[in-house]
């Protein structure tokens, strides 16, 4: 795995780390996936995908409405709030 | 050099359900910012997801009215992005196994039809709004949208130009309000499309690079940018320069495409399957029950229209055009055999109204009860052809009853003969030399007599009735 990689699933995934441990960030991350392509040592172009682990299907709901107005307690937790509105650092230019 | 353009659109249908895809809260339009958020759409940890089954239910009625595969079983997965309008951190969406799959709609441009192939339709969230102007270096960010479910329609790249792209985004969008399952309104952006674009010189099999045009709402703006697109692709190739593939901002006001200059090389969504939803059935039965329960569709109402009521092919066109105008129809067809009298004033003086100011039917003040009981007064000949013209008018500023119009105007036909014998004595009487240029031989100025006629009475004499009382009087 070369640098340029590390850097792209860190960006993708919005996680920084120190260039002190990039080394070792790397050799996990090699690590992780030698790991996990022992996997492709089987075949399995005649199997269908598992699409859930659980044999059993979704229940739905109704389309009706059950949430309340919460706005209120919602913007309060919120990091950075106005009256109406959640605010986070200006997203474009 | 000869150029081929190819274009493919993902339309994104905002569902009319009451509530969102995944959570039981509101989705009306319009609301004070963030009021209509519920745990769900806001992310919370330690919440699941539960899909609402009307949802479902809609994007079957559009599959089934395409002739389209539906998938029984059908899965989400979850596209991985960030964006603060998207608090999940993902998008819930159908990637392996959509809903609806491969399927079609028929596109008529300037009375040519073509077939364009559908690739698939799936369910999915729409993200929440963000405010970028409103706040000094913030972004606002409001959820009410969040959740909202959508049907992204995404069609076969078969489309040849704007006109034939702008008359398929037509044609979905009369299907779906024809459907039921969205309200059509583009200004709320209900309705939205993105749109692909690529040009090739005609003998090349392989397709161009293609540059996407994001979030386009509204039938001007798709014609307006594809034709920059293309002109802009085209141009570049011939210079030699190459196309890159890239998300594009469609500018109205210049009138441009312009790159995003997003940092489209990491943008990888890592999808995979959505490990909180399992999938969902749909049973033969309730595949059925929504079967049955499918309207009449346009095309069907345009051939029904011609063989019940005899009118002509381009007429039945525009009366089957949208819901609203067929039920201005149905309605006063009630009221009246004569379904050509109907066909005419709704194909002539309400298109007429209706394009003069641009808007549909739904926002005029015409309701289909108030028409059909004009329709009924002039058949019944309580009002002329010309009085109902200026009926209609203040029907068009009022919207009140065709009665009360007819009876605070005084505006009813004069029928009684002796009544318009009297008035005709009369005027024959005024007007002597004219009577007698008629008796030598000028018969045009019948139409003298006709309109003098009409003057004395402010029009509200029955034209036939006029022509026979001045026959009569003068003739013999």
């Amino acid at each position: 795995m070369d640098k340029e990689t590390v850097a792209t699933i860190s960006y993708l995934s919005r996680l920084a780390f120190d260039k002190q441990n990039e080394e070792k960030i790397t050799r996990d991350l090699e690590n992780i996936i030698k790991f996990v392509d022992q996997l492709d040592s089987i075949d399995t172009s005649d199997i269908e995908p598992l699409k859930s682990p659980l044999e059993k299907t979704a229940k739905t709901r109704e389309d009706k409405i059950s949430a309340q107005n919460r706005k209120e307690q919602f913007l309060k937790n919120a990091p950075d709030a106005n009256d109406d509105y959640f605010l986070v650092p200006r997203v474009v230019e | 050099m000869t150029w081929e353009t190819v274009i493919g659109l993902e339309v994104h249908v905002q569902l009319s359900t009451k509530t969102k895809l995944f959570s039981g809260a509101s989705t009306t339009f319009g609301s004070e910012p963030n009021t209509q958020v519920d745990l769900i759409d806001l992310g919370l940890p330690g919440v699941l997801p539960v899909a609402n089954k009307e949802a479902f239910y809609k994007a079957i009625r559009f599959g089934l009215a395409t002739n389209a595969e539906i998938n029984q079983v059908s899965m989400f997965d979850r596209k991985n992005y960030f964006y603060p309008d998207l608090p999940k951190g993902y998008q819930i969406t159908q990637m392996e196994k959509p809903i609806v799959g491969t399927g079609s709609i028929l596109i008529n441009v300037d009375g040519a039809e073509k077939l364009i192939n559908i690739t698939r339709a799936h369910l999915e969230e729409d993200a929440g709004k963000s405010i970028h102007d409103l706040f000094d270096g913030e972004t606002g960010v409001d959820l009410n949208r969040a959740g909202t479910p959508l049907l992204e329609i995404v069609s076969e790249p078969e489309i040849s130009n704007a006109k034939e792209a702008v008359a398929y985004f037509k044609a979905i969008h009369q299907l779906v309000t024809f459907l039921d399952i969205c309200d059509g309104n583009m200004a709320q952006g209900s309705m939205r499309c993105d749109v692909n674009v690529s040009v090739k010189k005609i003998d090349d099999k392989a397709l161009g690079t293609r540059a996407e045009i994001k979030n386009i709402n509204s039938f001007k703006f798709i014609e307006r940018a594809i034709n920059f697109e293309v002109a802009r692709q085209i141009k570049r190739l011939e210079k030699g320069e190459s196309i890159i593939q890239e998300t594009r901002l469609y500018d109205s006001i210049k009138n441009e495409t312009r790159s995003m200059r997003s940092k489209e090389a990491a943008n990888d969504y890592r999808y995979f399957p959505e490990p909180d939803l399992l999938p969902v059935v749909i049973s033969d039965k309730e595949l059925e029950e929504i079967r049955i329960t499918l309207p009449e569709l346009p095309k069907q109402k345009e051939i029904r229209f011609i063989e019940e009521h005899s009118l002509e092919e381009s007429e039945a066109k525009i009366l089957a055009s949208s819901k609203a105008m067929a039920n201005l129809f149905e309605d006063a067809s009630t009221k009246t055999k004569d379904s050509n009298l109907i066909a005419k004033w709704l194909v002539g003086d309400v298109s007429a109204l209706l394009n003069k100011e641009n808007i549909s039917i739904e926002e005029s003040n015409l309701s289909s009860v108030n028409f059909a009981k004009l329709i009924e007064r002039i058949s019944d000949k309580t009002i002329s052809g010309k009085i109902a013209k200026s009926v209609l008018e203040e029907i068009w500023v009022s919207g009140n009853d065709v009665d009360l119009i007819i009876q605070e105007k005084g505006l009813v036909q004069i029928q009684d003969e002796s009544i318009l014998e009297d008035i005709a004595k009369k005027i024959i009487e005024d007007n002597p030399d004219q009577v007698n240029a008629y008796k030598g031989g000028k018969e045009k100025l019948f139409g003298f007599f006709v309109g003098q006629v009409m003057k004395e009475t402010q029009g509200k004499a029955n034209p036939q009735g006029v022509n026979e009382v001045l026959k009569k009087l003068l003739d013999t």
